[in-house]
This record gives C-alpha cells, sequence and structure tokens, in this order.
C-alpha cells in the first residue's frame, strides 16, 4: 500500500504557496522524470511515487504535482508503451488528481465510476479558487473591475466550450446546470413550440431517463408520440430500425451518442443524414462521449449537442446545451428572469438574443471557468491520445472481467469494427449487484455503480432489476483494472460461500 | 459461531429519550427478562412466519444474556409488565448498534449482515407485490405492516439482496411488534453507529438503512389512519 503510505494532501487554501521546490527535491524530480522518460521495459509506479515519499515532503509533493504532469504528460505518453505496468496515460495524469491518492476502508482507492462523475484535476480546482479569491462578481452588468474581469472570463469559457466541440460560434454553447436542464431546454423550449399532435420523437431504449422524460412531459402537453428502438442482436441500440422508424412524422430524433451501460457508440453522422432527409432535428446526448473522445458538432451535423461538465473534470452544477444558431435564435424563452431579456414593461418583455436569452438569472459563473479550466486540461494532454488510451482500458477492462465466474457483461462484444467505449455494465449470476458495489467498497476499496443507472427502460429490457457497473476514465491504469477484477473474485468468492 | 462482545454501553442518540417521562429506563441487560409469546389471532395468521423470527439473536457476551440465548424479536412485546414499548425498541435499537459497533472490520460487518440476512424468513411471491415495493433502493425491498390485536405493528420485508435483507432483518428486530408512535420516532441517523451499508450519516437516495425505515414509518401512520 504505497499510495496509503503517502502523507496526507495538503489543505487546499495551502497548494498556490508549494510550488517552489528544493533543491533536493528537484533533483529527485529530474531523476524521476528521467525514469519516466525512459522507453523502455516494464517500469511501475508504485516504487516512483515511493520514491517521492521518501524524499519529498508532502507540501513539496504537492507543488510537484503540477508542474510534474505539465512537462511530462506530451512527450511521455507519446513515447509510452500501453502495456501493463509502462508509464501510461493513466499512471501519468493520475499525479493531477490529489482525490485518488487516499485510503477508503483501509484500502488504496480505486475509482471506477467515472461514468457518473468525473475527478478533478488539480487546475480546475485552482481555478476555481482562484476566481472566487480574486475577481468573485457578476457578470454581465456591473461596470466595476472585478465584474469586467468575470464577464471576461466567463465567456471566455464559453468560447474554449464552443472550440472543445468546435461549433462555429460560441454564442451556439447556452450555459446550463447540467445536460439534463439542456435537454429540457430544448423539450421544452423548441419542442412545445414545433411539436404538434402526432408528431414523432425517436429515441432508443438505452436513453438516460433525462432524455426519456423531459420528451414524455412534452408529449403529454402536445399529443406528440414517442417512438423507442430497441436493441439489436449485438446488444446494440437498432440502427436499421432506427433507420425505418425515420419518416416524415419524425421531428427529431434523440439519441446517446454513447450508452452509459452497453458502452455502445451510436453513429451520429448516419443518423443526423437520416433525419435531414425528412426534415427531423437531431438532439445527441454526448455525456458519455465528450469526456472521452473529439466531438465534432459540425462533423456530426448534429442540431442539438448536451453535455456535462462534471463528466468531463469540471465543476458540477454546470452543463451545456450547443444549438444551431438558427435554430437557437428562433426558440423561445425556457425560464425566464434576469440575464434572458431585452426590455421589461409590465405586460411584456422582449427577449436577449441566444445564448443570453436561455441563460435567466445570475449563472454558475466559477463553474463555467472552472468548466473552462477542466478544458484546457483535456486539450492539453489531447482527446485523440485520450480515446486511443481509453479504448486500449476498454479492451483491457472487457477481456479481465471476462474472466470472472458467472458473469454477464452487457452490450456489444468488442471487435475489430465495434469499440466500446471504457465501461462495463454486468452482473454476476444469484449476486445482487449492490451486494456486489457494497462489498468492493467496504473491503477492497473500489468504487463501483450499481443500480439501473438511470436507464430503467433498458434494464427491464434486458430483463434485471439492475446492473453493476465499471467506468474508466483517462486517469486511471491496468493496475486499477487488475485491482478490480482481484477485488471483483474475492467478492463473488465471499458472496458464494455464503450460499 | 457468531458472537459478539457486548462489553460496552454505546453512547446513541436515540429519539424516544426525549419522551414525555423524561426518564426512559434501558432493561436491565443483566437480567433480561424471558419473552412470553403472543397468540396469533386467525388475522395475524399470515404473519405466522414471524415465528421463526424466534431464532433471532443479537447475540451478547453477558453471562445473563447467555441465559436467554434466544430472545424473540417478534415476541419480546408490551405484554411484559417490565418493559414499555419505548424501552424495547430503544434496547433493540443499542444492541444492534453496539453489536455492529464492537465488529471493527468492515468484512466482520458485511459477514454479520449476512448472517442476519439469513435468519429472516423469505416473503411468498404474493407478498413480493409492486404495491409492497420500498421505492428509491437500488435493490428490491417488499415490506408488509400490519396491526395485530394489541395495536402494535407487525412488519415483514424480503429483498433481492442479501445485505438489504440484512438491514430489513435488523430493522425488524428492532421494530416489528412495537407500538406505532415508538416506530415513527426512530431515526435513520441512529442507525448510523452501525458502519455497514452506506457511510455516515447519508442521505442518499440509496440509502437502503434510510428507505426502509422510512417506508416502514409511513405504512405506520397510514395503519394508525386506517384503523381509526
Amino acid at each position: 500500500m504505497v499510495v496509503g503510505n503517502l502523507p496526507s494532501w495538503k489543505p487546499f487554501s495551502q497548494w498556490q504557496s508549494t510550488s517552489k521546490l528544493s533543491n533536493t527535491c528537484k533533483n529527485e524530480f529530474s531523476v524521476t522524470c528521467r525514469l519516466l522518460f525512459c522507453n523502455c521495459a516494464v517500469l511501475l509506479w508504485k516504487p516512483l511515487l515511493l520514491s517521492f515519499h521518501l524524499s519529498s515532503s508532502s507540501s513539496l509533493r504537492a507543488g510537484l504535482r503540477r508542474p510534474f504532469s505539465l512537462s511530462i504528460s506530451a512527450s511521455a505518453v507519446r513515447e509510452g508503451d500501453p502495456a501493463v505496468g509502462s508509464v501510461s496515460l493513466g499512471h501519468v495524469t493520475r499525479t493531477d488528481f490529489p482525490i485518488l491518492h487516499q485510503e477508503v476502508n483501509g484500502s488504496k482507492l480505486v475509482y471506477l465510476d467515472n461514468a457518473a462523475t468525473s475527478q478533478k484535476p488539480t487546475a480546475v480546482l485552482k481555478a476555481l479558487q482562484n476566481y472566487y479569491e480574486a475577481y468573485n462578481s457578476n457578470v454581465h452588468r456591473g461596470i466595476h473591475f472585478l465584474s469586467s474581469k468575470a464577464t471576461d472570463a466567463y465567456e471566455l469559457a464559453r468560447k474554449k466550450v464552443a472550440a472543445f466541440i468546435n461549433a462555429s460560434e460560441s454564442t451556439e454553447i447556452v450555459f446550463t446546470r447540467n445536460a439534463t436542464e439542456a435537454i429540457n431546454l430544448v423539450a421544452y423550449s423548441w419542442g412545445m413550440s414545433t411539436l404538434k399532435p402526432e408528431d414523432e420523437v425517436i429515441l432508443t431504449i438505452a436513453e438516460h431517463h433525462s432524455a426519456i422524460v423531459p420528451w414524455q412531459l412534452v408529449a403529454q402537453k402536445t399529443g406528440a408520440v414517442l417512438k423507442f428502438v430497441n436493441l439489436d442482436e449485438t446488444e446494440s441500440p437498432d440502427i436499421e430500425k432506427l433507420r425505418q422508424m425515420i419518416s416524415r412524422k419524425t421531428k427529431i430524433v434523440v439519441v446517446h451518442h454513447v450508452s452509459n451501460v452497453l458502452a455502445s457508440v451510436l453513429p451520429i453522422e448516419e443518423i443526423v443524414v437520416w433525419a435531414h432527409d425528412v426534415g427531423a432535428k437531431v438532439l445527441v446526448d454526448a455525456c458519455q462521449s465528450v469526456p472521452h473522445m473529439a466531438v465534432n458538432v459540425q462533423d456530426l451535423d448534429a442540431d442539438f449537442l448536451v453535455a456535462s461538465s462534471h463528466k468531463m473534470c469540471g465543476p458540477t452544477g454546470m452543463g451545456f446545451l450547443y444549438g444551431k444558431r438558427e435554430l437557437l435564435s428562433a426558440m423561445p424563452p425556457f425560464l425566464g428572469g434576469g440575464e434572458m431579456i431585452s426590455d421589461v414593461f409590465l405586460d411584456h418583455s422582449t427577449y436577449a438574443e441566444p445564448p443570453s436569452r436561455f441563460e435567466a438569472g445570475t449563472p454558475a459563473i466559477g463553474e463555467a471557468i472552472g468548466l473552462g479550466a477542466a478544458i484546457d486540461y483535456l486539450s492539453g494532454i489531447g482527446m485523440q491520445k485520450i480515446h486511443e488510451y481509453e479504448l486500449e482500458l476498454a479492451k483491457y477492462l472487457y477481456e479481465n472481467l471476462l474472466s470472472v465466474p458467472n458473469i454477464r457483461i452487457y452490450g456489444p462484444v468488442p471487435s475489430g469494427n465495434t469499440n466500446r467505449a471504457a465501461l462495463c455494465s454486468f452482473n454476476v449470476e444469484n449476486i445482487h449487484p449492490t451486494d456486489i458495489a457494497t462489498f468492493l467498497d467496504q473491503q477492497h476499496g473500489v468504487a463501483i455503480r450499481s443500480g439501473h443507472h438511470c436507464a430503467q427502460p433498458l434494464h427491464r429490457y434486458l430483463g434485471v432489476n439492475a446492473s453493476a457497473r465499471a467506468s474508466l476514465h483517462f486517469y486511471n491504469t491496468k493496475e486499477d483494472v487488475d485491482d478490480f477484477v482481484r477485488a471483483l473474485n474475492d467478492t463473488v468468492s465471499f458472496f458464494n460461500s455464503f450460499k | 459461531m457468531i458472537s459478539s462482545p457486548f462489553n460496552s454501553i454505546v453512547p446513541l442518540s436515540f429519539s424516544s429519550s426525549s419522551s414525555s417521562s423524561g426518564s426512559v429506563m434501558l432493561p436491565n441487560l443483566y437480567d433480561y427478562p424471558r419473552p412470553k409469546r403472543t397468540n396469533f389471532t386467525s388475522r395475524n395468521l399470515a404473519f405466522m412466519p414471524l415465528k421463526c423470527i424466534h431464532k433471532y439473536r443479537f447475540d451478547s457476551s453477558s453471562e445473563s444474556d447467555a441465559r436467554f440465548p434466544s430472545f424473540s424479536a417478534s415476541c419480546l412485546t408490551a405484554t411484559d409488565a417490565r418493559l414499555t414499548s419505548s424501552d424495547l425498541v430503544a434496547d433493540r435499537l443499542r444492541r444492534v448498534v453496539a453489536e455492529f459497533r464492537s465488529l471493527p472490520e468492515p468484512i466482520d460487518r458485511v459477514k454479520r449482515l449476512l448472517h442476519y440476512a439469513a435468519l429472516l424468513p423469505p416473503l411468498g411471491d404474493s407478498a413480493r407485490a409492486p404495491e409492497n415495493r420500498v421505492t428509491g433502493c437500488t435493490t428490491q425491498v417488499w415490506l408488509e405492516a400490519e396491526l395485530d390485536e394489541l395495536g402494535r405493528v407487525r412488519f415483514r420485508a424480503d429483498s433481492d439482496s442479501e445485505i438489504s435483507k440484512g438491514f430489513c432483518s435488523c430493522l425488524i428486530y428492532m421494530l416489528d411488534g412495537a407500538d406505532p408512535e415508538e416506530v415513527v420516532k426512530v431515526k435513520s441517523e441512529d442507525l448510523a453507529d452501525m458502519n455497514v451499508g452506506l457511510h455516515g450519516k447519508s442521505h442518499s437516495r440509496v440509502n437502503t438503512w434510510h428507505n426502509v425505515l422510512i417506508a416502514m414509518q409511513k405504512r405506520t401512520i397510514a395503519l394508525l389512519a386506517g384503523s381509526e
């Protein structure tokens, strides 16, 4: 338990003051970097951590974290061999995530619940702290220095989001509380003003509840009909059926990009072409894709796309809606209040242009700036690099999980042309997934999710009430997967011994 | 054989301790009364399997408890003149909390929970009905509640998860046969010291302890409303 023996992390308030390195530590740092850069053999991370432990105080370690990762991430990863034990992207980046270096229930924390939420790198925590310490102020209205600075930072975050998904302009990005609110915005604003009785909304049964329920509510009000696509024999959403289901009655297709349960990836470009052929719009729930791969809204030609900050290393309380400019401009407001108006009279108001029209009230300013910092961090690594590494992790996770007796992994079997996201939902025969998750946590410090993952219709289709899910991010390593699979085998043995 | 030392009285916050009397006397653990059995009326036949809970044993290593190694949860009731219902709930809660607190290793607490899960008689298929589901749990939990002829609440529960079944088993041990007003007084915070399942005083929507307890209390309130 090398990690467990590391000195505890310094309080947040002391992080900024720890960036200066002593000569001794600089030497240690350079030695360590040389070790990391060497492209040979199997280089174990734990001894490296140990060397930090022995040679540096906790404050130095905290100070090292940023320059350490920033300076080596690009080159070390490019040269690294993804084989077990080598310096992978996970090994390099996990030092940026203070939360990962702790013990849970006496074991080293293995955090595999990234599809629920991701962890935050120091850069994001610092951006938040800096905002509140240095220029917290309300945006878009104050004329003083702080307000001007906060407004610039807030709007810069919007530009960062736009660039990250390649929107043509930043006014196509609406900040919301989360992806759920972004979907509700489209459903209530675009849906309520567009849908008529008998109009059809096409979804898959694998959608997250947040992509289903808003459309149920709007369908009840408008008389529109929801149509759901089942899974095909590969246990992916049936794309052929989806294509056949699209007709002149279709007004919008609401689909996930990457499934949070099945790990399957939908061909959004094709779906968009089919939908546009009949004049229908496409809303993409990209919560599980934007944090893990390069997503280009212009290439996809999606009309709407939503994602969540907290799943992409940013703060909670922040999500965004991308909408094509002409669509957003034609949409009525969703929520009323300050920020979103042009002029207010007693009997009516005129509304601001998008995105302000859809951002009523004081927004989550610090969180938006934190999301901007997260995007800088992800872009610094490179989304293509993250994606390639996660594909490797996904394969490793799937193959190793298969070794667990009586396991059933949901979703498509990976093959030459079928990639899975780096997550696996599964059940082990005769053991409740919540029991598995509880034991993994209490006995092994492994954090996974259990339940229906906000996808009850999908679980019903699969014939189960719940499943367990391990979901990875780029800061996970193959050792994390090994620890998890070892712990899962132990868990299965434990429960079977009670039968 | 699972046993736990009952060597210290654990301070706990228990809501009923603020009852009107102001001085709830916990039963003397070293002179625990032998339970009397309730005669089940025909109305209670549906609850006959509760007799299985006579095997319940939240073990204590105290000598005098050893003389009563197998007290009945369902029948340690207000029929005993020396114990009020609030005493009973308080005492059972304290015993359960103390027992789990005596186990420092998480795995031992989980094992103990599974032990009690195994003691909980299963519900039949008819009782595993949607209307008996406890909502909000990531596992499926079914709960039945009924008032007996003495106005006490009788609970039965089951789950598709062994750990949840263990929670149900402990809750039934604590609350089955208690007066309705005592059932509604218990707070989920009182259970946090058991430190098994979700951590601390979690108000997570998946906290089975909390969800089942709240369901027991809601059913109790509904039963009272229905009987008036």
